[in-house]
This record gives structure tokens, C-alpha cells and sequence, in this order.
């Protein structure tokens, strides 16, 4: 019973659903289902998420989406799942489902306001909204900020003083790169004065590279397609 | 070692936390933050949670913000915990966090700034925003329309087809209620349309009794005061046209 899931790469979340999936050799089938060309849209796909957004699974009978519901179930069901991905300790796991959830609120709305209302406006045929792109940037900044003087611990790698990653690293770094998109002058002036977030996207990506570089080459495809 | 529940009753997501500690008989401190006094931005709040948010639990030296996380934490560290709440089974339990995850881009989203920019700003000295409202109403109207035609389908009382309540439905239906302190044309607007999901609050009102309406009673009187001042504009204004309560003559 192969695992399906149900993808376009340009989106954040479903690069930590398939990273994760590599990282840990779970045996999954990706499903491309392309945004640009507003297959999410389809009766077809409403079928298996009828809130018509990426990524979504399918486990057998069992259909499932929002990512951070996702990465947990798959954390669950799968043997051989290290457990700092998502510990079984009531304690460490809180506070994982805690900056889960105020990342919903908070940086994952700042490079989407950035991304959607600047380079990728023409993708999804909406006008460019520069004051959009500024409100994003107080969000992101506000977020980093966060990140930078309370999430992250001054002598260890990955959220909540871990040394080793959880899905909330992979969750919160995709989520970040997505200013990619937005070029290299715009990646430092944003990040520039976050350190600690700098080196905690390098150790995520160390973490679970090559499928990371993998997953992300999609970002440095699109953003030369759009500058040609 | 007492569990410490930092909260203001006027918070949505602090009441589920106190409905579901009483409701599973966990024995517990409410500590008052006053929202209203500012109490959530000084610093000695901030050593509880930095991002000055409410609720916040600390259970010995362990602490712990996000709603979500913290009825997901005392489901999980109190014994005697229905499990219903949050069931061990973990496809049950991925439908639960699918539901709680859409809530906050979603029914939160939408309900919290919809009343807070047409109603409850005032009371904590901030301008009401039209246009904020206006794009919240979008949001929460559509948000509806999902509960209604999808987490709520089939015969089930709950969310996802189930008969009994789990945290999220105290989530989603304490977010709800602060809809209580609207215009009650505005409340029957975004509502009437919705037969199941107001039979959802209900029954989740029903299966949380007494502690849901104990709970609620500050968002009610709230409500009354917000009526008796809309009453009092409408007389000032001399609004004949505008539509009042009816009120006993005995």
C-alpha cells in the first residue's frame, strides 16, 4: 500500500512532505498536480482534498491534508522514523506542536504575502500588490525576529534547542525558502540581520541534503523561466 | 504542582482550555491576564510566554503557549482523559489535526478579525477597521460553508462524523461563540445559512454543561452590553427604522 502524494514543488509545504518521505525512506508514489495550470481546481482533485490545496495524501482509503497533519501521521505510521523527527517525550513534542501552530500565524504568511504578490502575481494571473510585498515583509521580519531571539537556542542547530532536526525545522526552513524566488539581493537584505536563522537553514539543509537541493532546484527553475 | 492556566475568558482559545480542564476534572489554577488592562504585555507576563499571547499553561517548570498544543498536552499528561478528546487512534487523531490546522488560516482567520473590527476594538481603545472586516467576512463565510458541508457532513453530532466531542470541536465552537457580541443582524446573517453548524455548537454546548455556559457567561454579558449601547445609539440617532428587540411592556 504505497503511500500517494499529491504535489506541486513550488509549494512549501509539500517540499517538507516529500523531503521527509526521502529523508526517511518511506516508499511513496508523487502525484504532480500542477498550480499554474490550476489543477488543484479539478473535481477530480477536490475528490481526494476538496479544499482544493497542496500537498494532500492518500493511504489506501485513508486521505489526508494540511501538512503539519501529514507530517505527523506519516512520523506515526512509519517504521523506522527516527524519533527526533517527532518525539514520542510528551514534553518535547508540545513544544513541536506549539511553534507548528504559531507558524500558521506567523512566518508562514510572510513569504507567501512576498512571493504571491510580486514574482509569482503573472503565475497565478493577479496584479502585482507592492504594498502587499511591504505588509509580507513586516510579517516575515517580525517572524525571523522571533525565530532568531527565542526559538532558536544560541548553541544548538535546529529549533527549540535541539541537535537534531524535527518537522518543524523542515516545515519553517521551506517555508523560508521560498525568497528564493525573489532573488539573492533580496534573500540577504531580508535575512541579513538574523545569524542564527542563517545557520539554522544551512544545518536543516546539511541535515537532509541531497534531497533538499533536490527539492529546491524547482525555486532556481522557475525564478530564470520568469526573468526570461 | 498545580497546573497554571494563564487566561482572559474573553479569549476564545482560552476558554476551550478551560472548559476541558473542568469538563475532565483537571485540577487546576485560572490565573487572570486581563487583555483589556494590558496585563499580557508586561514583562512579568512575557516570562510565561514571550510572544504575549494568551493562553499560556505552566505546569511545574514546564511551559507551553498555542491552545492547540496545550489541550493536546493535557489530553496526553492528565489521566482520566476521555479518549475521545484526542484519540490514541492516529488516523482518528490526523483527522483532528487536519481540522485544527485549517481552523487557524481559516475559521480563525476570518471570525476573529471579523468581530473584532466591527465590535470589540472599542473596548480596548483601538479604531474599528471596515476594511478588515470586509476581507474577514469573506473568509468567514466561506469558512462556514466548509463546516457545513464538509467537516460537518453525514449524520455524526461532531466534527468529522463523530458522536463524541474531541478538542477540536471545543476549539472551532468557542471561536464561534464570539460572534455572540454581533449586531444580531449581522449574527443571523453569517449564521442562519448554517443549520448544521448551529446545531454543532449545541451539541457541543450540551456535552460540555454546565462549564460551557459558566465559561461563556463574560462573552454574554459582553453581548448585553453591546446591545443596550446599539440600543442607545439607535435612540439617539432617533432610528425609527432601525430594528429593535422587543421589549415586555408588562
Amino acid at each position: 500500500m504505497k503511500l500517494k502524494v499529491y504535489a506541486d514543488r513550488l509549494s512549501q509545504p509539500v517540499r517538507a512532505v516529500i523531503i521527509f518521505c526521502e529523508v526517511n525512506g518511506i516508499d511513496y508514489e508523487e502525484i504532480k498536480v500542477d498550480l499554474a495550470n490550476r489543477e488543484h481546481l479539478t473535481p477530480e482533485f477536490a475528490e481526494i482534498n476538496p479544499m482544493q490545496q497542496l500537498p494532500a495524501i492518500v493511504h489506501g482509503s485513508f486521505k489526508l491534508f494540511e501538512s503539519h497533519a501529514i507530517l505527523i501521521y506519516i512520523a506515526s505510521s512509519f517504521p523506522g522514523v527516527a524519533d527526533h523527527w517527532y518525539p514520542a517525550d510528551v514534553y518535547k513534542r508540545s513544544k513541536i506542536h506549539s511553534v507548528l501552530d504559531w507558524h500558521h500565524s506567523n512566518l508562514r504568511r510572510g513569504p507567501i504575502t512576498i512571493v504571491q504578490n510580486s514574482i509569482l502575481a503573472p503565475v497565478f494571473r493577479s496584479p502585482l500588490n507592492p504594498e502587499a510585498v511591504a505588509e509580507g515583509e513586516k510579517i516575515l521580519s517580525a517572524a525571523l525576529s522571533k525565530t532568531e531571539s527565542f526559538w532558536l537556542d544560541d548553541n544548538r542547530p535546529f529549533l527549540l534547542g535541539q541537535n537534531q532536526p524535527s518537522i518543524a525545522d523542515l516545515i519553517l526552513v521551506c517555508d523560508i525558502m521560498q525568497i528564493k524566488l525573489v532573488g539573492e539581493t533580496d534573500w540577504n537584505r531580508l535575512l541579513g540581520p538574523y545569524k542564527k536563522v542563517q545557520q539554522w537553514i544551512e544545518s536543516t539543509r546539511n541535515a537532509t541534503n541531497p534531497h533538499f537541493d533536490e527539492l529546491h532546484k524547482v525555486l532556481k527553475e522557475l525564478k530564470e523561466k520568469l526573468q526570461n | 504542582m498545580k497546573l497554571k492556566v494563564y487566561a482572559d475568558r474573553m479569549s476564545q482559545p482560552c476558554r476551550a482550555v478551560i472548559i476541558f480542564c473542568k469538563v475532565n476534572g483537571i485540577d487546576y489554577e485560572e490565573i487572570k491576564v486581563h487583555i483589556s488592562k494590558g496585563q499580557h504585555l508586561t514583562p512579568e507576563f512575557a516570562e510565561i510566554n514571550p510572544m504575549k499571547q494568551l493562553p499560556a499553561i505552566a505546569d511545574g517548570r514546564f511551559k507551553l503557549f498555542e491552545s492547540h498544543a496545550i489541550l493536546i498536552y493535557l489530553a496526553c499528561a492528565f489521566p482520566g482523559v476521555a479518549d475521545h478528546w484526542y484519540p490514541a487512534d492516529v488516523f482518528k487523531r490526523s483527522k483532528i489535526h487536519s481540522v485544527l490546522d485549517w481552523h487557524h488560516s481559516n475559521l480563525r482567520r476570518g471570525a476573529a478579525p471579523y468581530v473584532f473590527n466591527t465590535t470589540i476594538a472599542p473596548i480596548l481603545g483601538r479604531p474599528l477597521n471596515p476594511q478588515v472586516a470586509a476581507e474577514a467576512e469573506i473568509i468567514l463565510s466561506s469558512s462556514l460553508s466548509k463546516l457545513e458541508s464538509f467537516w460537518l457532513k453525514g449524520n455524526g453530532r461532531f466534527l468529522l462524523g463523530r458522536n463524541q466531542p474531541s478538542i477540536a470541536d471545543l476549539s472551532l465552537v468557542c471561536e464561534l461563540m464570539q460572534l455572540e457580541v454581533l449586531d444580531e443582524k449581522d449574527r443571523t446573517r453569517l449564521l442562519g445559512p448554517h443549520k448544521k453548524v448551529q446545531q454543532w455548537i449545541e451539541n457541543t454546548r450540551n456535552a460540555t454543561s454546565p462549564h460551557f455556559d459558566e465559561v461563556h457567561r463574560v462573552i454574554m454579558l459582553a453581548k448585553e452590553r453591546q446591545q443596550h449601547q446599539r440600543l442607545k445609539a439607535a435612540k439617539n440617532e432617533g432610528g425609527s427604522n432601525m430594528k429593535r428587540p422587543l421589549v415586555s411592556r408588562m
